[in-house]
């Protein structure tokens, strides 16, 4: 209670002060001509030590490969107060049953990293990417946590989170989009009280978009699983659809 | 050249002859080869089920079973083979089903129906008319596919395959002259000729950039290093474009056999071929194509014992659009977060590891059998002054004959869309048509014969791209069309450059409020101006290209952006901000059928009395109009106004 007090007295100071961010595109800057910035690593005041933690994002990131990241990566060592955070995190996770992790790595390690093949398996084993799993991944291959995360966050076919029962997949490829697949996830969304990406509480199902499953001739069209394909959908068998699946567990 | 016949020759010959098993063929009517087709044991009927993505979702494994039981009763199950060919191409009529030899085509086949096309088409000669595919046009019957509109005004040439063979059938393949090219090419033994004759032929890249593919692979020749690959870029992430897809899952080995050629051009010894893990089909019969390649010593060490090695390996995608430009697909096989990097150095010169690498797209590997089959100058005769040779096109949207197109290059896109996919849906009007997904841009009516080749396309702002042909019509919001591109650009942007991460998002932010009737004056300009930064500004085509879907329908489309700021109407009727939906009380019978569908219980009325929407209520879920039988469910736009029903029961 006392925190959310401090906190709100923060922001209570700040809400008549002027606004400090440039509201682009609608507001410039004016930058002196010729300026390209600088760049440099920020040194914590209190401990005199760099602020970088060697993530190597700026590395991946730059457009002209001009930064080199020389450190050996700090996420070994997190910095104290931290630590319980982490481990916190950690104990969080479902556990998970690691030796199914075992062939997976061992198969791809000779033959260079083809970590999007290992991921791929990985999730094929459990239905999504534990948090556990990575580390194990991390520690076998030699490849850092932060690398690997960046790839998973990276592609759309990895999932970080337990999906449900039923993972109905709306295309929202361009077909799709003109004959109305909008107003289709509309009406999963409302009838499932989820959004895009989000699982309903009871486990049973998932909702997301993909951009294109190229049956085009059949938009707008869902996806139920791996298996089941629906064309031409309406909002209407949209909702049909989700009572049928709910018939078939016995709940309607 | 000697007519000896040379001891090389004479080795590869026989080492074709012995990777082919006639006895295995399965698809055999066909077979144009007298002597094959004497070897292969030759079977009055054939019966061939699309086994194509579009053909399964709407249920041929169900037709399949059908059929294997129905002839089962009749007793017939050895003598009538069941091929399941790849894409047939007319996706719009799955699924679809072939008996040859008469070559009589049905389709939305039930399984249900089976039992009489058997009667009809398999037992006797004729056809079941009732099922035959009807002319939109005069409502006739067509039986032949050859005589359908739709096929017989294509030039199939790498389509010319699909729906014939069993991709899972490396003997199909081999039966029909196929790894003939191949054969050729490790004869002559000259890799700087078939170079030479793919330049010759005009081929270019099929991806959507349109570099001559002859020049790719000399550089790629040319460049230093004794280890090269060769990639085929099969991660089709365009929505609405699915040619590389039906090429892979309708006949794969012309796509390795292509490979294998520009692998011994180039002087590569290993092959990628990245697919997309959403094309589960794809993968799995590529995945079997190897194998066979493999087991018969076309693919691996000393191919047709030639001395060449290659080997191809299959590495899939995992998801992200920005992974077709070249150098982004080279990261992710590499195992990284795909996201392109400066060029040069061309991945001709530094590709995959750190090595030359050569990359063309599947539709451009599949033409190379072709050209070294046919010539050079039989390609070149084809297509217009700079385009040369045919390109396929996913003809999809509001179209009659969705489907895959092959045209020559320079035909109209009238051609395409009304004299092959048979114009528009009853009662619609054309509009526009998407060319080339997120990267592409919306053509209008103004533009329909424009002749398809890379530099006119381009210069109207649209591009060739990859082939996709979205056909749009009056129902569809060009504002919200080109919102939902940006949208597409946004998500799929890598973040690697700040104009696509941050421009796209600014400009989808202006997109998002004119749609919402929060457009303000200057708008336009502003989105204008923002395209240009984004443009000028990204290191890769997908940065590069992705305003292109604003600009055009800023230049073809100005008024209806227009309509959405100042008036705050949406002209197609589609933006839900803008729309207010009210039943039309002269046509409305009082059915009630809107009243039960709508899940907020927004319709009120009595039965046999026009019912009135409560607009507070409405959610604008469209499930009324769809259900309407009578049209009596319109759509009023403009935000501010009221309806002319609405008022009145006010």
């Amino acid at each position: 209670m006392l925190g959310m007090l401090k906190a709100m007295r923060q922001t209570l100071k700040h809400l008549p002060a002027k606004k400090i961010t440039e509201q682009y595109p609608e507001e410039r800057f004016e930058l002196p001509e010729r300026s390209r910035g600088l760049f440099r690593v920020v040194v914590d005041a209190s401990s005199g030590e760099a602020r970088c933690r060697a993530c190597t994002l700026c590395e991946t990131n730059c457009p002209v490969q001009v930064i080199r990241v020389n450190a050996e990566s700090k996420y070994k060592l997190p910095v104290p107060n931290q630590a319980h955070i982490v481990r916190e995190r950690l104990e969080s996770q479902p556990p998970i049953d690691l030796r199914k992790l075992e062939p997976i790595v061992a198969g791809y390690f000779e033959s260079g990293t083809r970590m999007i093949q290992i991921l791929q398996q990985t999730q094929e084993q459990y239905g999504y990417l534990p948090r556990l799993a990575l580390q194990e991944i991390a520690q076998r291959t030699g490849v850092s946590l932060s690398e690997i995360y960046g790839v998973a966050s990276f592609y759309n076919q990895f999932r970080l989170k337990p999906v449900g029962k039923y993972l109905i997949t709306v295309c929202h490829g361009t077909a799709c989009h003109v004959a109305g697949a909008p107003l289709v996830s509309a009406a999963f969304s409302e009838v499932l009280g989820i959004d895009l990406n989000e699982t309903t509480k009871d486990r049973l199902f998932t909702l997301q978009a993909v951009n294109c499953v190229g049956a085009c001739a059949l938009a707008p069209v869902v996806r139920v699983g791996d298996d089941e394909t629906h064309g031409r959908m309406t909002p209407d068998s949209a909702r049909q659809l989700v009572h049928d699946l709910r018939r078939r567990e016995g709940l309607e | 050249m000697s007519v000896e016949v040379t001891a090389r020759e004479q080795v590869i010959r026989e080492a074709l002859r012995a990777a082919f098993r006639p006895e295995a063929v399965v698809a055999r009517v066909d077979i144009a080869d007298e002597e094959v087709r004497q070897q292969a044991v030759p079977a009055q009927k054939e019966i061939r089920i699309c086994a194509g993505t579009a053909c399964h979702a709407s249920g041929r494994v169900a037709v399949r079973e059908a059929i294997k039981e129905e002839l089962a009763a009749r007793g017939l199950t050895d003598t009538v083979p069941i091929v399941e060919t790849g894409c047939h191409g007319f996706c719009e009529q799955g699924p679809i089903v072939v008996i040859q030899p008469q070559g009589i085509f049905y389709p939305h086949v039930k399984p249900a129906q089976v039992g009489k096309i058997i009667e009809a088409s398999v037992v006797s000669d004729g056809a079941a008319e009732k099922l035959l595919y009807k002319d939109p046009q005069t409502g006739a019957p067509v039986a032949h596919e050859r005589d359908i509109a739709f096929y017989n005004l294509q030039k199939r040439l790498v389509l010319a395959q699909n729906g014939k063979i069993d991709p899972y059938s490396i003997d199909d393949y081999l039966a029909r002259k196929g790894y003939g090219s191949l054969a050729k090419v490790l004869i002559d033994n000259d890799p700087e000729a078939v170079v030479d004759l793919v330049e010759e032929s005009g081929l270019r890249g099929r991806g959507g950039a349109g570099f001559p593919t002859g020049t790719k692979w000399r550089l790629t020749r040319n460049a230093p290093g004794d280890f090269k690959y060769v990639i085929c870029n099969a991660d089709e992430g365009d929505p609405g474009a699915f040619m590389d897809r039906s090429v892979l899952e309708g006949n794969p080995h012309a796509v390795v056999e292509g490979m294998i050629i520009a692998a011994f051009a180039i002087g590569a010894s290993e092959g990628y071929v990245y697919v997309r893990a959403e094309y589960p089909f794809a993968v799995q019969r590529l995945t079997r194509a190897l194998e066979q390649a493999r087991e018969r010593g076309i693919l691996g060490d000393n191919i047709l014992g030639s001395g060449f090695s290659f080997d191809i390996r299959i590495s899939q995608g995992a998801g992200a659009f920005v992974c077709g430009e070249e150098t982004a697909l080279m990261a992710s096989i590499e195992g990284r977060r795909g996201m392109p990097r400066t060029r040069p150095p061309y991945p001709a010169i530094e590709g995959l590891w750190g090595k030359p690498t050569n990359i063309n797209n599947v539709e451009t590997y599949a033409n190379v059998p072709w050209i070294i089959a046919h010539g050079a100058d039989a390609y070149a005769a084809m297509g217009t002054g700079t385009a040369k040779g045919t390109k396929i096109f996913s003809l999809t949207g509001k179209v009659r004959n969705g489907g895959l197109v092959e045209v020559p290059m320079g035909a109209t896109l009238r051609h395409v869309i009304f004299d092959i996919g048979g114009g528009m849906l009853p009662g619609r009007e054309f509009k526009a048509v998407q060319l080339g997904g997120p990267s592409g841009g919306c053509l209008p009516a103004e533009a329909l014969d424009t002749p398809i080749d890379y530099e006119t396309l381009t210069a109207s702002g649209a591009i060739v791209g990859s082939g996709g042909m979205v056909v749009v019509d009056d129902t569809t919001c060009m504002v919200d069309l080109a919102r939902y591109f940006l949208q597409f650009s946004q998500d799929e942007s890598c973040g690697k450059c700040v104009p696509c991460r941050l421009g796209t998002k600014r400009m989808l932010e202006v997109l998002e409020r004119i749609c919402a009737g929060e457009g303000r004056e200057g708008d336009i300009e502003l989105l204008e101006e923002l395209a240009n930064y984004v443009a000028e500004g990204t290191l890769c085509a997908l940065g590069g290209t992705a305003p292109n879907p604003v600009l055009t329908t800023l230049r073809y489309f100005r008024a209806e952006y227009e309509a959405h700021i100042f008036d705050k109407r949406c002209p197609a009727g589609s933006c839900k901000a803008l729309i207010t939906y009210y039943i039309d009380a002269e046509a409305c019978t009082g059915c009630t059928l809107c009243a039960k569908k709508c899940p907020t219980q927004a319709i009120s009325g009595e039965r046999k009395q026009p019912h009135v929407i409560d607009t507070s209520a409405c959610i604008k879920c469209d499930t009324c109009r769809q259900v309407c039988n009578f049209d009596a469910v319109k759509v009023f736009s403009g935000r501010d106004a009221t309806p002319p029903t609405q008022a009145k029961e006010a």
